[in-house]
């Protein structure tokens, strides 16, 4: 009990004897975890868009005409990915048609016969699964012809990734600048006290000892920084989105609460994370080097 | 504790032997004078018993520990049965008296009121507990000694290493600080003190051993007569 009160005063004495450098860090950190939190906020809202999009994609396989529109059906559901599939009937499709002309709706006797194909129409869970498929439907027999988005489809997919490798990206620089941020402060706390870690270890000190009030203080300078990120850009995140709401209404943002909120737990616990590899980093290496006997 | 050095050889980079074949056995309690010139072996003799050197060939036992074998975390444990007090005394400026020792005592998990009862005894024993809010750069050269000496034992340590501890310090100072050292030889602590300081040596008997170039050229046993010791 009392070893973990001295770490907590050393702790807190290294963050206040260099406030300056402290106070840079936290800032240092908070912007590299904004970058971060709005990297991922653009990721999800990229995402959350194409599900919108995506959950609309339909596509049309006319049947030719007798085909078994029960084993039709059975034998597409099979080829996986399938969200949902509609089987139309001719009359079912006449009777849309003339839902869609309204008073015009007479027209179609001048048809005659009833010339509309069994249909089926299917929905996808991805974009990038409606090409593939369509293959497939083009391939079967019992098919007349199909018809989807296919560019809109896979215009979709490619957005998708490429979001998904731009989030990735920023993630990559966003960890390693935070790395190297706190690495630094902790390694001139320690470079600031190396006649203390000195004595220290030659009094009988143990590592852990010496090592832990670095290690804490660059934990907690990674989760007050990741907090502010995550605060600032959680309540400028909800004001920006009513904003462009009220001005795009056509665009649907994600406003999942719990989400968001999750997003904020995550940056908080990876501020944590960095904070103990890079001061651990930092702090391990010039312990071992001052070990090391001559 | 007993310290046995046997065979200890020690090279540097440069081919710059510091210790050449070494034999020394010193038992506990004794207090035993390291004496010979400037560059001798002396420091080296005392940082391979800290095991802040490691030799390059012998064996080097310290109570119950092969300090040639020792692991890193039973380095610390090892350490904790050391004092170590430095010619340059080596003291925290930022912190007072009373924290210099302390914090020893707070790095082995020591409780504080112990802590306070353990640092304060010591700074009595010491002469220093009317300085103890003192930072060190307010202290004269003696006094500075005298912290480092209360730091060094204030863990109780079977073993207390002193590399030139009267270097800096004037003839009535240096008087007092062995003075120091002798007490807390007399309360069991095995004292090994490296000087060049003759008038030391002769005025407060005890075993010395000359160093010259690395071997040891002479070991005479506590109350022989030393004028005849070249310096």
């Amino acid at each position: 009990m009392s070893t973990f009160r001295y770490l907590m005063r050393d702790t807190f004495r290294l963050l206040f004897r260099h406030w300056g450098m402290s106070l840079l860090t936290l800032f240092s950190i908070s912007a590299v975890f904004f970058l971060l939190g709005a990297s991922s906020l653009l990721s999800l809202n990229a995402r959350h868009l194409l599900d919108n999009v995506e959950g609309q994609l339909t596509v049309q396989a006319y049947l030719k005409a007798g085909t078994d529109l029960a084993a039709a059906r059975d034998k597409v559901q099979s080829f996986g990915n399938i969200v949902q599939i509609t089987s139309v009937t001719p009359d079912e499709a006449l009777e849309r048609l003339k839902a869609r002309l309204g008073n015009r709706a007479e027209v179609v006797t001048l048809l005659g016969d009833n010339p509309l194909p069994p249909t089926l129409e299917i929905r996808v869970e991805r974009a990038s699964h409606v090409p593939p498929l369509a293959r497939r439907l083009v391939a079967m027999a019992e098919v007349d012809d199909v018809v989807y988005a296919g560019g809109l489809a896979e215009k979709l997919s490619r957005l998708s990734s490429f979001v998904g490798r731009l989030s990735m990206a920023i993630l990559v620089i966003a960890i390693v600048a935070a790395v190297m941020v706190l690495f630094n402060t902790v390694r001139m706390a320690v470079y600031s006290r190396r006649d203390e870690i000195h004595v220290m270890l030659q009094v009988g000190a143990t590592q852990t000892y010496v090592a832990l009030p670095f290690v804490l203080q660059g934990m907690l300078l990674g989760m007050a920084g990741a907090a502010l990120a995550a605060l600032t850009l959680l309540k400028g995140y909800a004001s920006a989105v009513d904003v462009l709401a009220s001005t795009m209404p056509f665009l649907q943002f994600l406003r999942d609460g719990a989400l968001l909120a999750r997003l904020g737990v995550v940056l908080v616990g990876a501020g944590i994370s960095l904070g103990w590899i890079a001061s651990w980093l930092a702090v391990v290496r010039f312990i071992r080097a001052a070990m090391k006997p001559l | 504790m007993d310290i046995r050095i046997s065979g200890v050889t020690k090279i540097f980079e440069g081919d710059i032997v510091a210790l050449d074949g070494v034999y020394l056995s010193v038992g506990a309690g004794e207090f035993v004078y390291l004496v010979g010139t400037t560059g001798s072996g002396k420091t080296t003799l005392l940082r391979v018993i800290s095991r802040e050197v490691l030799p390059t060939k012998g064996q080097v036992l310290v109570g119950e520990f092969d300090l040639r074998r020792i692991r890193y975390n039973d380095l610390a444990y090892y350490r904790r049965d050391l004092g170590i007090v430095f010619q340059d005394f080596r003291l925290l400026p930022h912190l007072t008296v009373f924290e210099n020792v302390a914090f020893i005592l707070e790095a082995m998990g020591v409780p504080p009121k112990e802590v306070r009862d353990r640092s304060g005894f010591i700074l009595e024993r010491v002469g220093m507990w009317h300085r103890r809010f003192l930072r060190p750069p307010q202290l004269s050269g003696g006094e500075q000694q005298r912290v480092a000496i209360a730091r060094a034992i204030v863990n109780a340590p079977a073993i207390l290493l002193a590399d030139e501890p009267t270097g800096n310090l004037d003839p009535r100072t240096s008087d007092e600080i062995v003075q120091l050292l002798t007490s807390i030889n007399a309360s069991g602590t095995t004292v090994i003190m490296a000087t060049h300081n003759q008038y030391l040596v002769d005025a407060y008997r005890h075993r010395v051993v000359e160093v010259h170039r690395g071997r040891i050229i002479r070991d005479e046993p506590q109350g022989r007569y030393m004028a005849d010791v070249d310096l």
